[in-house]
């Protein structure tokens, strides 16, 4: 495939569907310390993955349904803030998504090679 | 900043009660501090432009809604959408066809005369509400079956394909059949149940009508055993459908129903008249009557005979 001639929106849902996966894993790692939707947001802009609000907060409820996360409410600077943080179920799962991340990249990194 | 109570509103809109207050909230915390921090990075107070951007980035509040809400957000979803075009497609000409028999017969039996225009018009406004109501009960059985499929697949074991069935399998359900099965019975509860005046023959004398009810008072004491046989067969089709296929013991349920219906069909037949024209709908009854013991019949063979447990079925029994 020439990668040139791909259509844009092609190529954009194709790379929200490679992003999709990682971006739980991403955020499974990254609430093992509590943080709330906007700071989490930040967090993984400041590391060089830019998450759209739109997509990352309901994602944050979605996991918190599945028993993923778990979140309580707190006032800070005069806001109410709801905290996020990841449950035993969630740590579980990171670690086994992760060692399957690695492995996965090796593979598609040889290929690519 | 109103714009943001607007948006964290419209979203909850599209949202299940239960989650509204709770996201709403959220959304408004988490809007007002991405606006800040947009009006601190602008070097400028936040504006109803800055705000503007803010949830545009965010996205149109339906689809946004959507990425919420865990269960599906559609009344009848695309995998049941065209059976259940089809079945509105066949309901409507049999409801014309059976309305046209009723007025065939009362004009037959009460020396009718031919309508006028203004009671054909009125005529055909009766037809059209008897179909809202239909529409309203078939829709409102595809609903049903859409989220009891859906909560099976989302709550059911992982797939075995030992569970796969033959290429000639005598136990494979119509979806379709079922479905339509549950709307007439529902539909046939609702009727006889809170509109008994409904089951009637309208006889036009020229530029006047006149409603002549088919059903006898009688028929109130077969209604409660009639309940419970609506009752049984639509819970029956329900498990049925929800198990994907017909299995032993729902067999057996269905071979139980069927001779109950023929008991009730046979107390009707021997009892008091229950229909206007008791003799002609005798006629009829006894038809039913024979074709039920028939099936009944034909029901008993089949699981008698039918005696072996092929391995897909223990699998599928799982």
């Amino acid at each position: 495939m020439v990668v040139g001639n791909t259509q844009p929106s092609l190529r954009d849902n194709l790379s929200l569907e490679l992003r999709r996966g990682a971006l739980v894993l991403a955020v499974l790692i990254e609430l093992r310390h509590e943080e709330y939707g906007y700071s989490l947001k930040k967090l993984l802009a400041d590391k060089g993955l830019d998450i759209d609000e739109g997509t990352l907060y309901p994602l944050l409820r979605r996991l918190e349904g599945q028993g993923l996360l778990k979140s309580d409410w707190r006032v800070e600077d005069g806001r109410p803030r709801r905290y996020y943080k990841v449950g035993a179920a969630g740590e579980k799962l990171a670690k086994e998504l992760a060692a399957e991340w690695k492995k996965l990249a090796g593979v598609i990194g040889a290929l690519i090679r | 900043m109103e714009l943001i109570d607007r948006y964290a509103h419209e979203v909850g809109q599209y949202l299940p009660s239960r989650l509204r207050a709770d996201v709403e909230a959220e959304l408004r915390s988490l809007l007002t501090e991405s606006l800040e921090e947009r009006a601190r990075a602008a070097g400028r107070p936040a504006d109803a432009q800055l705000a503007a951007d803010v949830v545009r980035e965010f996205g149109v509040p339906r689809d946004v809604a959507s990425r919420y809400a865990p269960e599906p957000q559609y009344l009848i979803g695309p995998r049941l959408y065209p059976a259940y075009r089809t079945a509105v497609k066949i309901m409507i000409p049999v409801l014309a066809a059976v309305v046209l028999v009723l007025m065939v017969i009362g004009q037959f039996r009460h020396q009718g005369e031919p309508p006028s225009i203004a009671l054909l018009i009125r005529a055909t406004g009766s037809f059209l509400s008897t179909v809202l109501f239909n529409l309203g009960v078939m829709t409102f059985v595809f609903a049903l079956v859409e989220r009891a499929m859906h909560r099976r697949e989302a709550g059911g074991p992982a797939w075995d394909p030992a569970t796969l069935p033959p290429v000639n399998d005598p136990d494979r359900i119509s979806y379709f059949g079922r479905i339509f099965a549950l709307y007439v019975i529902a539909a046939l509860a609702l009727m006889f149940n809170f509109f008994p005046e409904w089951v009637a023959v309208v006889v036009f004398h020229n530029a006047d009508s006149r409603v002549y009810p088919l059903l006898e008072p009688a028929f109130s004491r077969y209604l409660p055993l009639l309940n419970a046989w609506w009752a049984l067969a639509f819970a029956l089709n329900l498990v049925v459908l929800r198990q994907g296929r017909w299995r032993r013991a729902t067999r057996w349920a269905d071979f139980g129903l069927e001779l109950f219906n023929a008991v009730i069909l046979l107390l009707i037949f021997i009892g008091p008249p229950v229909f206007r024209y008791d003799l002609l709908i005798k006629v009829v009854l006894q038809w039913f009557l024979v074709f039920s013991a028939i099936k009944a019949c034909v029901m008993l063979y089949r699981l008698l005979v039918r005696k072996t447990v092929e391995p897909w079925h223990a699998a599928a029994a799982k």
